[in-house]
């Protein structure tokens, strides 16, 4: 079996998602459907994914193409997918939203940031949503690019049309494998079936506690349930445990019997020499936080809504 | 020692205050409509230095979020701990300094009382 690479990558909504799925029988799209059954379980951790799919070619040769996640916050995965999982691809995708206030802004951040990555393959322009904004037309990107000194083949394509999408798939295959019909492959791609997909392959795994340490001056963390129990923690030190465990318990107490003064937010312990440690609330779960003494609280706050932020973000992707 | 939370007292900064002797507030600039809070932080903060003390650790501050509200509890010495009451979104290190300032003048006033 032939295994090929491609790698697709662009600015959020550009239509990397919608392309790899593009190629696919309509059944698997909704393979993460039943998410929405289990928000109510605590997840501790997320699955950062990213695209991913397989097309078979013919019955000795498939391409696996790769979507790099959008947000900026993983743009540390780019190099994780450019050296690791698509380290080999044979061409590289870089989707264009036409929509864009400067589509050719995009081009040249991609550029820039997969410059290496280029030196060896091939890059192909994917322009997406003309049919919402035809401007600039494919001439302008030509001599845009020219100007640019990429050089470079441009498509226009909705990636909403497995036909466009199985366009580019074709322009960077045929040139190393001949026997491929592809015009069949387009047959049973419109038939939908004949494919093996996996949607959102697991590429990192970020826990609460990971996601805390990353932050300044914070030297420990523990995520503690409704009932004080832990459900995650890298605090080692038992009375420092036992301490903000104690404290959460408080702070539950004090919301129960006064609540008409509004909600107990966080409890802070600081002292010289000492670790400063925080408990900050939020509905049904409590972080925890040891902090370096020279973190002010204000910062520390901001740390610690950013983390709760994140858990209950990731309860909706458990 | 009424007079000496007179001056922790400051406009734009600490509301009001009241010194926590073991379980007991011994004195307090805390308005009939703050009682509320008073109790809490009597509650919280002779929870919290006890179990401080009893972990062995060194914290000697302590800060509770509440509403709108921020309890601060300074601990003087084992079993005095002064508290007051601020705007949460105050500047924490308003209040910290203002206490850092006025601390030594209410240990010493202590002081005077145990040797009266
Ligand atoms: N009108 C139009 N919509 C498109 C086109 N390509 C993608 N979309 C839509 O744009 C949206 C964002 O696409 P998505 O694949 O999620 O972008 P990603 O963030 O790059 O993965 C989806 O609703 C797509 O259906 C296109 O060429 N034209």
């Amino acid at each position: 079996m032939k295994d090929y690479k491609i790698l697709f990558t662009g600015s959020v909504c550009s239509g990397k998602t919608t392309a790899i799925r593009s190629l696919s029988d309509i059944e698997t799209l909704d393979t993460d459907a039943s998410a929405s059954d289990v928000t109510v379980r605590r997840k501790k951790n997320t699955t950062i994914a990213m695209d991913y799919g397989v097309l078979e070619l013919t019955s000795d040769a498939r391409v696996h193409l790769y979507g790099t996640p959008g947000q900026e916050r993983f743009r540390f995965m780019w190099e994780m997918l450019a050296c690791e999982f698509a380290h080999d691809a044979i061409g590289m995708v870089l989707m264009v939203d036409n929509t864009r206030k400067d589509p050719f802004r995009d081009i040249r951040f991609y550029a820039k940031e997969f410059s290496d990555y280029l030196l060896k393959r091939r890059l192909i322009i994917a322009v997406t949503h003309s049919d919402v904004e035809p401007s600039p037309d494919y001439q302008e990107y030509l001599s845009a690019l020219k100007n640019l000194g990429i050089m470079t083949t441009v498509m226009f394509i909705d990636a909403r049309d497995p036909r466009a999408v199985l366009g580019i798939v074709e322009e960077l295959i045929s040139a190393v494998e001949r026997n491929i019909d592809w015009d069949s492959v387009c047959d049973r791609l419109l038939d939908n079936n004949g494919f093996t997909l996996d949607f959102y392959k697991p590429l990192y795994e970020e826990t609460l506690l990971d996601a805390a340490m990353n932050k300044r001056g914070v030297l420990g963390a523990m995520h503690l349930g409704d009932e004080q129990e832990i459900l995650c923690s890298n605090i080692d030190d038992k009375p420092t445990k036992n301490l903000m465990r104690n404290i959460d318990r408080l702070t539950d107490a004090i919301s129960d019997k006064a609540g008409f003064l509004g909600k107990v937010n966080n409890v802070v312990l600081a002292g010289p020499d000492v670790q400063t440690l925080s408990v900050f609330n939020d509905k049904s779960q409590s972080l925890c936080l040891c902090s370096d003494r020279d973190i002010s609280l204000p910062v520390l706050k901001q740390q610690a809504s950013d983390l709760l932020q994140w858990s209950i973000e990731n309860d909706y992707l458990a | 020692m009424k007079e000496l939370l007179g001056k922790v007292d400051e406009p734009g900064i600490i509301d009001c205050s009241c010194l926590l002797k073991g379980k007991d507030v011994i004195v307090s600039s805390f308005s009939k409509s703050k009682r509320n809070h008073e109790t809490i932080a009597k509650q919280t903060f002779s929870y919290l230095f006890l179990n401080v003390a009893k972990q062995k650790t060194k914290h000697d501050e302590a800060h509770l979020e509440i509403g709108e509200q921020r309890l601060s509890g300074f601990l003087l010495k084992p079993g005095l701990v002064l508290v007051c009451l601020s705007d949460k979104n105050l500047n924490i290190t308003k209040v910290r300094s203002h206490i850092q300032h006025i601390k030594h003048l209410i240990l010493q006033s202590e002081v005077d009382k145990m040797l009266a």
